[in-house]
């Protein structure tokens, strides 16, 4: 479960590198609060298969539509009469997956992007119009092609929000780097006679992590709320497979018979989103400054 | 002025022959034969090489290419493979209630926005500030579809107040105003928190400004100041922001639609793609990409003639 470990670093392995972030974070009760709904839901989705209390597939349909607080089902069952609290962390556990491959991914090779317009500047104009090009669509309209092309299903979606990040990211870290450049010391390691990529990892790079940082916590809400919104149209993740969308969109029929069971995925994903979007903006007056739009 | 709008007009050539490019290799994607689907299940090899040529399908690639862009300029965007129905068609069925659906959502959102936004950045800092940002925060949290389904739920199906489902008749009809009142209280619900925000720093700039403090300097009440002097200012940033976000429109109208059964573009792309009807799904896919950069290229020239200060340079 590496990958998932991978989404806390944002939160928690950035304050050893610059002490007092996270004393700084925690001083604004809104930030403490979404720097512990963070903790917990990461916690959730990454031990889902320990706490759970049985298989997310396994279905009893004498229970179906149980409503909340039933004896043995707090959360309730959905229309199958599977264990709501169940599919909720499994749920968690494949969306916020979902989200996290797509902002690794895209945000991976946006930074490459980035760093390569910054510092070849021969390439910066074709690079950067290439980015321009990729702007001019919005996020849902990759899912809506993606899906029309491969088929709907996560792929797809982590495809198409890949894609959408790419060029945020890319600018982003264009925009960094060539402030990082512009500095004496930079010039003082090419007199070295240091080469490119190690003028990159060493001495570019680190200075624009935080940039990286804020940008993907921020990116990784706006990712899950696109997600799910492809995966409730049917072009994301398909029933039974547990995920927030796909149960929203699932429980969507029997709203008026059981609507908790289209409401519990629909606030998890709110709360996740607002989590990571108050998150990230703490994170961006803490650590960069000069993000702030 | 010129400059800037030849720049955004220059851009949009390699858009538009991306989004002609993509809707090609759509349909060189599609798993089955269009031809075979075209001819039905009892067509002889005969009919079916027949259709092959009328579709132009024995061809080299780029000639399919060349007679797929022709087609394209003459408006053809094929037949549906489910009910036969020219794309078109259909099309021209549904671009007007998904516009419908845009326009009355943002005539209520973007007002209170605007006024929310100012007033935020008026009391900068204080109580009133931080509710209004923690409102916007939270209102671009939200998913669409979750408001949407409180909504049926709440004023729909408990209180039964207003439809929920499709659309009864043209905006300006009383049965046409109570069917979309949901769907854009929705698509317009989460457009307010963006609006807001954005309303908020383009006035905070602005408030700082000198020409503001000479208003106030002459004994202007506070209200004219703000509204006048700051907001007045402001609002061109605003505008550009705002046209900036209707990508984030169109994807929750897409949303907005399918919740709400809106006989829109959005719920048409949606259905198509489902049922991989791929000739409906390469047109709405099309036009939406069309209307997106129209609209994209309208606002930033509107931008350009209406701030004299892009004049100058």
């Amino acid at each position: 479960m590496s990958a998932t470990t991978e989404a806390a670093i944002p939160a928690e392995a950035e304050p050893p590198r610059r002490p007092g972030t996270l004393s700084r974070l925690v001083r604004e009760p809104a930030a403490a609060f979404a720097l512990v709904l963070v903790t917990i839901v990461i916690g959730a989705a990454v031990l889902a298969p320990i706490l759970a209390p049985t298989d997310p597939y396994d279905n009893d349909l004498a229970q179906a539509m149980a409503v909340p607080g039933v004896p043995g089902l707090p959360l309730g069952a959905d229309a199958q009469g599977r264990n709501m609290i169940t599919r909720l962390l499994y749920g968690l556990r494949i969306t916020l997956l979902m989200g996290l491959a797509s902002v690794v991914l895209g945000g991976g090779i946006g930074a490459l992007v980035g760093f390569a317009a910054a510092f070849y500047r021969r390439i910066d104009g074709i690079l950067m119009r290439l980015m321009d090009v990729m702007l001019s669509f919005p996020a849902i309209l990759f899912g809506l092609a993606l899906a029309a092309i491969f088929g709907p299903g996560i792929p797809a979606v982590v495809l198409a929000l890949s894609v959408a990040t790419v060029p945020l990211m890319a600018r982003i870290v264009r925009g960094s780097a060539l402030a990082v450049m512009g500095l004496d010391y930079i010039e003082a390691a090419r007199a070295t006679g240091m080469s490119d990529r190690r003028i990159i990892l060493r001495h570019v790079a680190p200075n624009c992590l935080s940039s990286i940082f804020v940008f993907a916590t921020l990116r990784f809400g706006q990712v899950i709320l696109l997600g799910s919104a492809l995966s409730f149209l049917g072009l994301g993740a398909q029933p039974p497979t547990p995920e927030l969308g796909a149960m929203a969109s699932d429980g969507r029929n029997f709203l008026f018979f059981a609507p908790h069971i289209a409401v519990i995925p629909c606030v998890a994903i709110f709360a996740v989103v607002l989590a990571f979007n108050v998150l990230g903006d703490a994170l961006r007056d803490a650590l960069d400054p000069r993000l702030r739009v | 002025m010129g400059r800037h709008a030849a720049q955004r007009l220059l851009l949009a050539i390699p858009v538009l022959f991306g989004v002609v490019l993509v809707g090609f290799l759509l349909m060189q994607v599609v798993p089955n034969d269009p031809a075979l689907v075209r001819a039905g299940p009892s067509a002889t090899p005969d009919v079916i090489a027949a259709i092959r040529a009328d579709l132009g399908l024995d061809r080299p690639l780029h000639e399919q290419f060349g007679l797929y862009l022709w087609r394209l300029l003459q408006g053809d965007l094929g037949v549906s493979i489910i009910n036969n129905v020219p794309v078109v068609q259909e099309l021209g069925a549904t671009v007007g209630p998904t516009l419908e659906l845009m326009f009355a959502s943002l005539i209520w959102s973007i007002p209170i926005g605007i006024v929310l936004g100012t007033a935020g950045a008026y009391w900068r800092g204080r109580i009133a500030d931080r509710v209004i940002t923690a409102l916007a925060v939270a209102g671009g949290s939200i998913p669409v579809f979750f408001l949407g389904l409180v909504l049926i739920w709440y004023v729909g199906f408990k209180l039964q107040l207003l439809p929920f489902t499709g659309r009864a008749g043209p905006l300006w009809t009383w049965e046409g105003l109570k069917a979309i009142a949901l769907p854009a209280l929705t698509l317009g619900g989460t457009f307010i928190g963006p609006v807001a925000r954005m309303t908020r720093t383009a006035v905070l700039d602005v408030l700082g400004v000198e020409h503001v403090r000479t208003a106030r300097a002459k004994g202007l009440g506070e209200f004219r100041v703000v509204t006048r002097h700051a907001l007045r200012n402001a609002l061109i940033p605003v505008v550009t922001l705002i046209g900036l976000q209707i990508g984030f429109l169109l994807g929750g109208a897409v949303v907005t639609e399918t919740v709400f059964s809106w006989p829109g573009v959005g719920r048409l792309a949606v259905g198509a793609i489902l049922s991989a009807d791929f000739p409906m799904a390469q047109g709405t896919i099309i036009v939406l990409s069309l209307g997106f950069i129209l609209i994209n290229l309208t606002v930033d020239v509107l931008y350009a003639a209406l701030d004299p200060r892009m004049r100058a340079a």
